[in-house]
């Protein structure tokens, strides 16, 4: 009765809705930025594996949460990662 | 000062002919000298907007061959005495014009008029760069979809790359329905993504179909929706400043009207 009630008076729409502009914004934001950068998934993947094995010589990396990505910045494009890490190796304690 | 002003999208389909057509005549209603450029040669439609294609006799690739005068090939309003009309060709492509002879073309207008504006054809090629290459400024027309804003994104880059100042932007189709529900990109998110002044909002409506049916511009109709959206876009260009947006309210259904008055929803707000 209450979603009868809803539809009415909503002009067919759920009271939640299904906000798909989020999905929408997310994607322009990536697509924008690869557009102008024109690397491609398989080169994003090869930087992203040569950043992690430079990060892996001095850190025990977190391999399931890296993330690499392409962001617009104020003045340009960044590439912005964040490498979760276990614990910093002997060897890097040692090297600094 | 007379001013030329490209109206261009990348996208096809977004509203670039109705925006030039619905522009040009607002602007000439306020008195201004208008002339209104069909740069899409070969896939001419300006004249078809404006209701002006029984009146083609010379287009613009005449006028650059030098097959006849520049005045031969502008056709007058009848309805509003200040707007003209310069055609493309149907029968020939863009490669009929180069950058260099529409410059020179937009320079012999500029004598005549307050303001040259051209209507760009879809894509990014030498039919983009002939109509941009004359401009003093460039407004994008983008409908709120993520193909049409990342189009206009590259436009944007696109200007900049060729000099012209800072892009202005007019967001076409906008539905405060869907805006409200979560499922539309509004203004705001649009314009974090794009980064260029914002200078016109027009609601998705049927009034533009049923003008380009008639060849009778929105504007036309003083109690169009799309019509007003124009007028008031033609009113910023024209320098006017802080014109309230019209297309951020809601309109008003047979259930909203009820809704409110037996108190169960606020009074109408702006939806954004």
């Amino acid at each position: 009765m209450s979603s009868l009630f809803d539809r009415l008076f909503s002009g067919g729409r759920s009271a939640s809705g299904t906000g798909s502009k989020e999905d929408a914004k997310s994607r322009l934001k990536i697509l924008l930025v690869h557009d102008q950068v024109d690397l491609t998934p398989n080169q994003m993947n090869a930087m992203k594996a040569e950043i992690l094995e430079v990060i892996a010589r001095y850190c025990e990396v977190d391999r399931e949460h890296v993330d690499v990505r392409l962001e617009k910045a104020d003045n340009g494009i960044s590439v912005v990662s964040s490498v979760p890490v276990r614990r910093v190796t002997t060897r890097a304690v040692e090297a600094t | 000062m007379s001013e030329c002003i490209v109206v261009t999208s990348g996208k096809g389909g977004v509203g670039k002919t109705t925006t030039t057509a619905n522009l040009g005549v607002a602007l000439a209603l306020l008195g201004k000298k208008v002339v209104v450029v069909d740069a899409d040669i070969g896939l001419r439609n300006l004249d078809v907007i404006l209701g002006l294609e029984n009146r083609i006799v010379y287009d613009l690739v005449h006028v650059i061959e030098g097959e006849c005068r520049l005045r031969q090939a502008l056709i007058k309003d009848k309805r509003v005495d200040t707007l003209f009309l310069l055609p493309a060709a149907q029968t020939r492509d863009k490669n009929a014009v180069s950058p260099e002879a529409m410059r020179t073309l937009v320079a012999q207008l500029k004598a005549d008029f307050d303001y040259v504006i051209i209507d760009c054809p879809a894509g990014i090629e030498q039919g983009f760069k002939n109509a941009i290459a004359g401009a003093d400024r460039a407004i994008i027309v983008v409908t709120p979809e993520v193909s049409s804003i990342r189009d206009a994104d590259r436009i944007i880059g696109l200007v900049e790359a060729a000099e012209l100042p800072e892009p202005q932007l007019i967001v076409n189709r906008f539905r405060a329905k869907m805006v409200k529900r979560g499922d539309m990109m509004n203004k705001d998110d649009i314009l974090e993504i794009l980064a260029i002044p914002l200078i016109g909002m027009v609601p998705d409506h049927e009034d533009v179909i049923v003008s380009a049916n008639r060849g009778m511009p929105a504007v036309f109709d003083e109690k169009s929706i799309v019509g007003e959206a124009y007028r008031r876009i033609a009113r910023r260009v024209n320098g006017e400043k802080d014109i309230p947006f019209v297309a951020l309210e809601e309109p008003d259904t047979f259930w909203s009207v009820m809704k409110r008055w037996i108190g169960l929803a606020p009074s109408k707000e702006v939806a954004q």
